[in-house]
């Protein structure tokens, strides 16, 4: 392991290359790059999660601390290893402070794989657009958790408006063992049903998605309803005909399904850790249109799917957020792929969330920045403004 | 793939989250309490659940003489599993499991056992839904294939046309010949519908020999140069150190020609042989090693290119090791082989001309299977003759097992003011691009009878066709004495005079 104190990119540069070296010129299969970004305070968890998943889909692994952007000085400091306590692979982690923190990218981007894909995972709350990270420009898969913003549901729709493909979100991944149970219950079912009723916790995201999947694939009513004991999905029930059909978790490691005239069936469904919900993204690095078509439902933001999969990066300076919040509510700028802004529209209603009738973006728009701040907005509409940045 | 699963609405080809799942369905294991059910079977089944690849309905139901109940055999089954999973051991997956592990009692020859076994797979119709699905795994003693088979009809356990479906799993050997071959091919179809037979190699269940179809047929670096123009020999290497273990009786009818050559030899040919299929399913892939295995032939001298070893006495591992003869009830005079090393040809446009060495044998210095093919050298070399002294033939080899991987082998120069050519390898592990708990061949063979994917499974004909080739060698060999080596060694020394006359070596695995 290398520790290198105010550095530079070059530096950390040579130093991975030295440790490749002295790892026994091993030629790596590396499949792809990951780059986590994460904010300090959730630095080891991050760590943890990305290990994991980086002993499972072997990958160069960089983290991404971005600091005090106020700080008046750029500094650098990185960590390098090979086979230590990051995983088996090729880590560095990236503490970047001061405007250096805007400038990431110039740290990173000779880090990546050569011609490997790159995976963006935000540990914290998304980005509102992710266009705005030019660690999200450049990936071919774009990680985030919109159960990290103070308002998941409001930020599960940004995703949606801000939606380009190769974009998924954990709160999809969270939603597998539950699709994998009921789809292996409906291998059994002749016929379509004719309602379905999805029970979780309030302002669950997972269950929004779970629903807008179900309505796709079935086209029938699928409604959330609040089970409020735990935050997570509680069950989901399926009438046909008479017949009802539901998969109900007993337990933190199990789930019963019930249907009338069968005897009830207990089914391991355990809560995975973030390690494996990462897992699950690198394994398959193509882009998901199933989530497009279950987050365009439900956002009622038709052909997500469909939209040209680049983004260009727009230059955003937290720093400058005075100017604009003053302005008002948060909104997408103009030339972003997105209905949801569009001329005035009144505030979107959430379909199938009871309580979230105000949680438009607008309405929502104070959370959505990244605890960072960078993700905070200020619409400038103009796309490269780099020099501007008065550095 | 089962219809009902295409229909089914939640599924939909580009959703690769979610896994393919087997309808509800009972496996049950005949021999349940065997060797092979102990350390591979109730492992992969139970690996199986802890992936959450098992149906909502799955029942794992045994079958064997001793006197046992439903927990007696749910306590064997954990602890197997405990012993052979490759996935860690959680408890709330084996509890589900265990409500759902059954044991029927009874011998083969028993018509009240196999009336019960009826009765609870009746039984679990209505308790876990399995709608008749069943597929008998017979993990018994070759010789009592006829007697469960005869059951089986008897009770009407395989009916075609029954309601859901019902397969059988057998072992090898698959005959010692191709006249018992056939024999047995006709009895287990006689019972089942040939598409519900599934004959286990698993060695095809094994992921890196999955990865021959991917490096073969999804690259274009390979395939132009995979001929006789550019490649010059193949060697395949089947090697395991340990001896004949507890199966003295087994093997020493067999051999190594019957019991590798046979089946998992012949398999790793087909599959490096074969042209492209015109797609990646059952039926498209059998067409084509068939097609491959029928053009299989043996050298006219089979004195120098078909070598029979036994090993005696010597020093494995820091070990001193017994020979072949002074194992355990081997009988002294035996002419059993451990060893075969033998020269095919393959007659086609593609191979003709490129011999094929497939070698196998026990004692051998390590367990090792590999596919190397050995390329031709440069047509010209524009260096001088010292230069490239040390430059053999550029390689391209699949680890099969262990360390999966592929290495290729090339001429690089060395650093320096000199020009001078050496050999350098280049290694892919398997293990470190997708270090994904790779599952166990078992696991994935289990798992593909269940969802009826007959991929990896070779058929009657290609059964049939390897005896074929098997079958002048035995005969060839019945008259004569095996050459010995010595246990810790890489076989005698008339295999390498075997490679030596055709002015070639044995890659050392
Ligand atoms: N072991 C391996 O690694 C391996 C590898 C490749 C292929 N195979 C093949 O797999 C098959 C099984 O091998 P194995 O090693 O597991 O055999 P094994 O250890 O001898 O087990 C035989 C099983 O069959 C049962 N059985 C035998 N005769 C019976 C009878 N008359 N009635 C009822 N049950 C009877 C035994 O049960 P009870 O004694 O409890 O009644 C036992 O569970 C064979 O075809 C073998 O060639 C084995």
């Amino acid at each position: 392991m290398t520790t290198l104190w105010d550095t530079t990119g070059s530096e950390v540069v040579k130093a991975l290359a030295a440790e490749r070296r002295a790892a026994g010129a091993l030629a790596f299969g590396l499949a792809l790059t990951l780059v986590a970004v994460v904010d300090e305070k959730n630095v080891s968890e991050a760590e943890g999660a990305a290990t994991l998943a980086a002993s499972a889909h072997p990958c160069r692994l960089l983290i991404v601390v971005r600091r005090q952007i106020d700080a008046p000085h750029p500094r650098l400091d990185a960590e390098v290893s090979i086979g230590g306590r990051l995983g088996p692979g090729e880590a560095v982690v990236m503490r970047m402070s001061g405007r250096l923190a805007l400038h990431a990218e110039s740290v990173v981007l000779p880090l990546l794989a050569p011609d490997a894909p790159v995976v963006t995972w935000w540990h914290d709350e998304p980005p509102t657009r992710i266009a705005y990270d030019p660690l999200g420009v450049f990936a071919d898969r774009r990680v985030t958790d919109v159960t990290a913003a103070a308002d998941p549901l409001a930020a599960l729709h940004q995703r949606a408006t801000d939606f380009v493909p190769g974009d998924t979100d954990l709160a999809w991944t969270r939603l597998t063992p539950w699709r994998t149970l009921l789809a292996a219950a409906f291998d059994q079912l002749g016929d379509r049903p004719d309602t379905v009723v999805v029970q979780a916790g309030p302002a669950n995201p997972s269950a929004q998605l779970f629903a807008g999947w179900l309505r796709n694939r079935l086209g029938v009513p699928v409604t959330v309803e609040e089970s409020g004991r735990r935050p997570d999905i509680t069950g989901v029930v399926v009438h046909l005909g008479g017949e009802q059909l539901a998969i109900t978790r007993t337990d933190a490691r199990s789930a019963t399904i019930s249907r009338s005239g069968f005897p009830d069936r207990v089914l391991p469904l355990a809560a995975r850790g973030l390690g494996d919900l990462l897992a699950e993204e690198l394994r398959r690095i193509d882009d998901d249109d199933v989530f497009a078509e279950a987050l365009g439902t439900w956002s009622d933001l038709p052909d997500l799917g469909t939209r040209p999969p680049h983004r260009e990066h727009v230059w955003h300076d937290p720093m400058n957020i005075s100017t604009t919040v003053a302005g008002g509510p948060v909104s997408v700028p103009a030339g972003a792929p997105s209905a949801a802004a569009d001329s005035g529209a009144p505030p979107v209603t959430l379909p199938g969330a009871p309580d979230a009738g105000s949680a438009g973006p607008s309405g929502a728009a104070p959370g959505l920045g990244s605890a960072t701040g960078l993700g905070a907005t200020r619409p400038t509409g103009a796309t490269r403004e780099h020099e501007a940045d008065g550095r | 793939m089962a219809p009902t699963v295409s229909t089914n609405p939640l599924r939909d080809p580009r959703d690769r989250r979610l896994p393919r799942l087997p309808d509800a369905s009972a496996l049950v294991v005949f021999g349940a309490t065997g060797d092979l059910a102990r350390k591979k079977l109730i492992p992969a089944v139970y690996d199986l659940a802890n992936r959450g690849l098992l149906p909502p309905g799955f029942v794992l139901l045994g079958f064997a003489r001793r006197d046992w109940s439903d927990d007696d055999f749910a306590q064997f089954a954990r602890e197997s599993a405990e012993k052979g999973a490759r996935t860690p051991f959680r408890e709330e997956v084996w509890d589900r499991l265990a409500s759902s592990v059954r044991f029927v009692q009874g011998a083969f020859d028993d018509d009240a056992a196999f009336d019960r076994l009826v009765s609870t797979l009746e039984e679990l119709e209505s308790s876990h839904g399995i709608a008749g699905n069943a597929a008998f795994y017979l993990s018994v003693p070759p010789s009592a294939f006829p007697v469960v088979l005869k059951q089986m009809q008897r009770t009407n356990l395989a009916a075609k046309g029954a309601s859901g479906w019902r397969r059988v799993v057998i072992e090898k050997p698959f005959g010692h010949d191709i006249a018992s071959a056939r024999e047995l091919n006709a009895l287990v179809d006689d019972v089942f519908t040939p598409s519900g037979v599934y004959r286990i190699d698993h060695y095809l269940g094994k992921e890196t020999v999955q990865n021959l179809f991917a490096l073969r047929f999804a690259n274009t670096l390979f395939e132009p140069i995979w001929n006789s123009q550019f490649v010059d020999s193949v060697q395949i290497t089947m090697a395991e150190d340990v001896g004949i273990g507890t199966r003295a009786g087994f093997y020493d009818e067999t051999g190594a020609a019957r019991d590798v050559l046979q089946n998992h030899l012949l398999q790793l040919l087909a599959l490096t042989a074969m042209e492209e299929p015109v797609s990646f399913s059952a039926e498209t892939i059998r067409t084509e090693k068939i097609k491959v295995l029928r053009a299989v032939s043996l050298p006219d001298d089979l004195d120098r290119y078909a070598v029979r070893g036994q090993y005696e006495q010597g020093w494995l591992a820091g070990e001193r090791v017994a020979g072949y003869l002074d194992e355990k009830d081997i009988p002294a005079d035996s002419h059993t082989e451990t060893y075969a090393a033998v020269r095919f040809g393959i007659e086609t446009r593609r191979w003709a001309g490129v011999p094929f060495y497939l070698r196998t044998g026990k004692r051998l210095p390590r367990r090792v299977t590999e596919i190397a093919i050995v390329f031709k050298k440069a047509p010209h070399l524009p260096f001088d003759q010292t230069d490239t002294a040390e430059l053999g033939n550029n390689q391209l080899v699949i680890r099969v097992q262990p360390d999966e991987g592929v290495t290729l082998k090339f001429g690089s120069k060395v650093p320096g003011s000199a020009m001078e050519v050496r050999d350098v390898a280049m290694d892919f592990l398997f293990g470190e691009a997708f270090t994904e708990a790779l599952p166990e061949a078992y696991e994935r063979l289990i798992l593909d009878v269940l969802l009826g994917d007959a991929t990896l499974f070779p058929n009657n004909a290609e059964v049939e066709e390897s005896w074929r080739i098997i079958d002048p060698l035995e005969e060839h060999w019945a008259s004569t004495t095996p050459h010995r080596y010595r246990a810790g060694s890489w076989g005698p020394a008339a295999a390498d005079d075997m490679l030596g006359a055709d002015g070639r070596r044995w890659r050392r695995p």
